[in-house]
């Protein structure tokens, strides 16, 4: 015993040294005062981003400057209901296949010069443009006409049609339900055709030129960008902030200190911190939480033995703890029973597997692998996920599964699950790009998909027959029911472990007021007011 | 730059006390490899704790407290040692090796043979080694194998260059040349008159390299590089807990102070064993 004294003394010793939680900045509690104007927003960022041409940046930082200097057609509300934003109304013809806007009258762009349905057409059909290289494109590859003009047959799309300056009409070739999801899309968002053509394709990235609330004023590459008010910004008296400036180059771990001297005005929280962090009063009503549409899971590939084997998959699903992985991720977030996120609209329980080692050992018994086996699981380097995979791997040595951890970068591993027959295992999280079933279970699960993100290769040719008969169907109802039981059967299947629905979370300086996260995409600022 | 040669721990009687303290130091870190699974009660790669809510702190149940996934730091720690045991050792033997076999061969024929493996020493030690470790980190997956071989293949040449000093001078005592003048085969000569010569000197650097070696592969590990995980390894408990500094500061300071004893360790073995040889041959 007295050894564990001497190894209790050390210990003791070193917990000493712990620094105490610093407090956040401090000001006068929220109020109900009404929004003040003035003021600049400080933020932080670790990269720049990477465009802020919108038909090419699709990066978190990118699209959230995007949204401040640009708008689309529509967009959603503070949940995933679509509302309208540059077009004032819009109906969709009984065939579906025809949508005609009518757009605002009171928008100009930051040049001054009024946006007309020609600069709408033109954005789409500069989106399309092979010379752009836009990951975008392929969204709106359904407008009529959209491939003759890619493949260069005609110098318009005939599909986008501009015949008032305030009417905009798109002609479908098939019923696209997720039209209007698309058209929230950074990829959609209109630029001024003028500045477009003046700068050309390479530096409108630098010199963006949109309706948004923000213009940009100053981009110093690696070190800030600041964006300031429009001040012919359509809606009137907004924005509520003077600028946003964005330091460019800042870990999270130093953002943090930022945050907590005063510096910057929002930033994340460190894994580290966040169980202090959520037992003190004095930062509980500066955090902001949010559900997203999100889910980390555990892909098997379907076609690598034994994970070709449907006992063997359900047997890594009874296998896995999930409760102790959202404990890991410090309860930020529900764990996973299915595919889709709760919050998904069209989304319903799923049985999903409990964590039940002896019933999973069963499993790998009638699968004739009662002595287990061994194999590889490739996840990215970074701390969260090494705790993660570890914790799997614990998981599974209870179940006598060996599991070899292959720790990569991020983009080496995105690109290697790809190809067929190299990653038996990987954990990967999805994040839906348009709040639909279909943006999980066509886009990650249907035989089709096994060149671009079905990653496990699985294929059902049942399952596939349920979601090519719910993708095209416009009636909520009926499209939800075909989707649950598809996915319903995928789990039986089980080509994936879901393990949890992440939710997003940050804090706030407490002059900041009125600053919301949102489930699909970056936080919008434009309501965003300071109080002091 | 040139390398200083080793000299010892100064006075006597202190050189003697430090040796001592080198050789506890040394012993204990062999004691707990060997006894690491009777020495604490946990598996060191099982999450312990029922349910996990951030590291906790030393006391109780956890000497050491537990990590950033819930397990015992003091079972990590206990096995560690043996990672690290091995992977010094394993690297010494094989620097070791390469090394007394390239001074040995170098200082005996002399001339172009001495010329050339003196150029590739030199080749080795001019590419920086932190570099070249990572990329043939990189190349070979990473392994309880792979990573001391590595290191050892890197860590080779001082052995070859003190080694081939010491043997230049011993080939012409005059032991040696009555070797020679009693028709001994090359082979012998190296085998039965110099190598025992050279022995002791190399003993020393072992002790030395040692430390180098636990630094190089903490090092690798922190980097990322190191032993595949879960195997418990000092440097890879520092790095998966740095961003906990704060909050939980035994996770990083234990594996720390750790290593520093281990290297301090060896190092005060090195040193004395240096004045114990002087000792003898004065």
């Amino acid at each position: 015993m007295r050894r564990s004294a001497w190894l209790v003394l050390l210990g003791v010793l070193a917990a000493a040294c712990a620094v105490p939680l610093d407090p956040p900045p401090s000001g006068p509690p929220d109020g109900d005062e009404p929004p003040r104007r003035g003021g600049v927003l400080h933020e932080a960022s670790g990269e720049d981003p990477r465009y802020l041409d919108p038909a090419k940046g699709y990066d978190t930082v990118s699209w959230g400057l995007e949204q401040m200097l640009f708008n689309t057609l529509v967009d959603y509300d503070a949940g995933t209901n679509i509302v309208p934003e540059l077009a004032e109304s819009w109906t969709l013809s009984p065939d579906g296949r025809h949508v005609s806007f009518t757009l605002r009258h009171d928008v100009v762009f930051s040049t001054g010069r009024p946006m007309t349905a020609a600069d709408v057409k033109y954005s789409l059909e500069r989106l399309l443009r092979p010379a752009i290289h836009s990951q975008g494109a392929e969204f709106f590859h359904g407008i009529e006409g959209a491939k003759d003009y890619i493949a260069g047959k005609t110098k318009e799309v005939r599909g986008i049609r501009a015949p008032a300056l305030d009417r905009i009409e798109f002609d479908l070739t098939a019923v696209d339900p997720l039209f209007l999801h698309k058209l929230t899309m950074p990829f959609a968002a209109v630029v001024d055709r003028e500045a477009a053509e003046r700068f050309g394709d390479e530096d409108f990235t630098r010199h963006p030129v949109g309706s948004g609330a923000f213009v940009l004023e100053e981009w110093v590459y690696g070190q800030r960008l600041r964006l300031a008010r429009n001040p012919r910004y359509f809606r009137a008296a907004r924005p509520y902030l003077d600028a946003v400036e964005v330091t460019i180059g800042v870990s999270p771990q130093l953002a943090w200190l930022k945050y907590q001297r005063g510096e910057i005005d929002l930033a994340g929280i460190p894994s580290a911190e966040f169980q202090r962090v959520l037992a003190d009063p004095r930062y509980r009503p500066l955090i902001l939480s949010r559900t997203t549409l999100r889910t980390q899971y555990l892909g098997l590939d379907c076609e690598v033995a034994p994970f070709d084997r449907v006992p063997v998959r359900q047997a890594m699903n009874l296998a896995i703890d999930k409760r102790r992985l959202l404990e890991l991720i410090d309860g930020q977030g529900v764990l996973a029973t299915g595919i889709l996120p709760p919050d998904m609209p069209g989304a319903a329980p799923v049985p999903g597997y409990p964590h039940d080692p002896p019933a999973a050992r069963q499993r790998l018994a009638e699968a004739g692998l009662a002595a287990g086996f061994a194999t590889t699981l490739w996840a990215s380097r970074d701390e969260g996920s090494m705790r993660l995979a570890q914790s799997m791997q614990e998981d599974l040595r209870q179940i006598g599964v060996r599991l070899a951890l292959k720790p990569v970068d991020f983009p080496a591993l995105i690109e290697a699950v790809r190809h067929p027959g190299i990653v038996p295992l990987f954990l990967l999280g999805w994040e839906a790009d348009f709040p639909d079933p279909s943006n999980f279970l066509t886009v990650l699960l249907h035989s089709r998909s096994r060149d671009t993100n079905n990653n496990t290769f699985y294929s059902n040719p049942e399952v596939d027959r349920i979601l090519d008969e719910a993708d095209p169907l416009l009636d909520p109802a009926r499209r939800f029911a075909l989707f649950h039981e598809a996915e319903v059967k995928i789990m039986q299947d089980a080509p994936w472990v879901p393990l949890f629905h992440p939710a997003g979370s940050a804090v706030r300086h407490p002059r900041v007021r009125d600053y919301e996260l949102h489930p699909l995409r970056p936080s919008r600022v434009e309501g965003v007011w300071l109080a002091w | 730059m040139p390398e200083a040669a080793p000299t010892g721990l100064g006075s006597r009687r202190r050189s003697r006390r430090l040796f001592a303290a080198g050789l506890v130091l040394v012993g204990a870190l062999g004691l707990v490899a060997l006894a690491a699974p009777w020495l604490t009660a946990y598996d060191p790669d099982a999450i312990v704790v029922a349910t996990y809510r951030g590291p906790l702190a030393p006391g109780g149940g956890h000497p050491l407290g537990t990590d950033t996934l819930g397990r015992d730091v003091w079972a990590r720690l206990a096995y560690g040692a043996r990672t690290s045991l091995f992977v010094g050792g394993l690297a010494m033997a094989v620097s070791l090796a390469i090394g007394m076999t390239v001074g040995l061969v170098a200082g005996y024929f002399g001339g172009a043979i001495d010329a050339a493996l003196m150029w590739l020493v030199d080749l080795v030690l001019t590419m920086p080694s932190l570099l070249l470790l990572i990329v043939l980190a990189t190349i070979f997956p990473p392994s309880i194998l792979t990573i001391p071989l590595v290191i050892g293949a890197i860590g080779w040449t001082t052995f070859a260059r003190t080694v081939r000093g010491e043997v230049l001078s011993l080939r012409e005592r005059d032991y040696v040349q009555a070797a020679r003048a009693l028709g001994a085969s090359d082979g012998r000569i190296i085998l039965r008159h110099l190598l025992p010569g050279v022995t002791p000197g190399a003993v020393v650097l072992a002790a030395l390299g040692m430390s180098g070696a636990i630094v190089v592969d903490a090092g690798l590990s922190y980097l990322g590089l190191g032993v595949p995980l879960p195997t418990p390894s000092w440097g890879r408990m520092v790095s998966d807990a740095q961003t906990y500094i704060a909050v939980a500061p035994w996770l990083v300071v234990v594996p720390g102070v750790a290593i520093a004893l281990a290297v301090i360790g060896f190092n005060l073995t090195g040193y004395g064993l240096i004045d114990l040889i002087g000792e003898r041959r004065t």
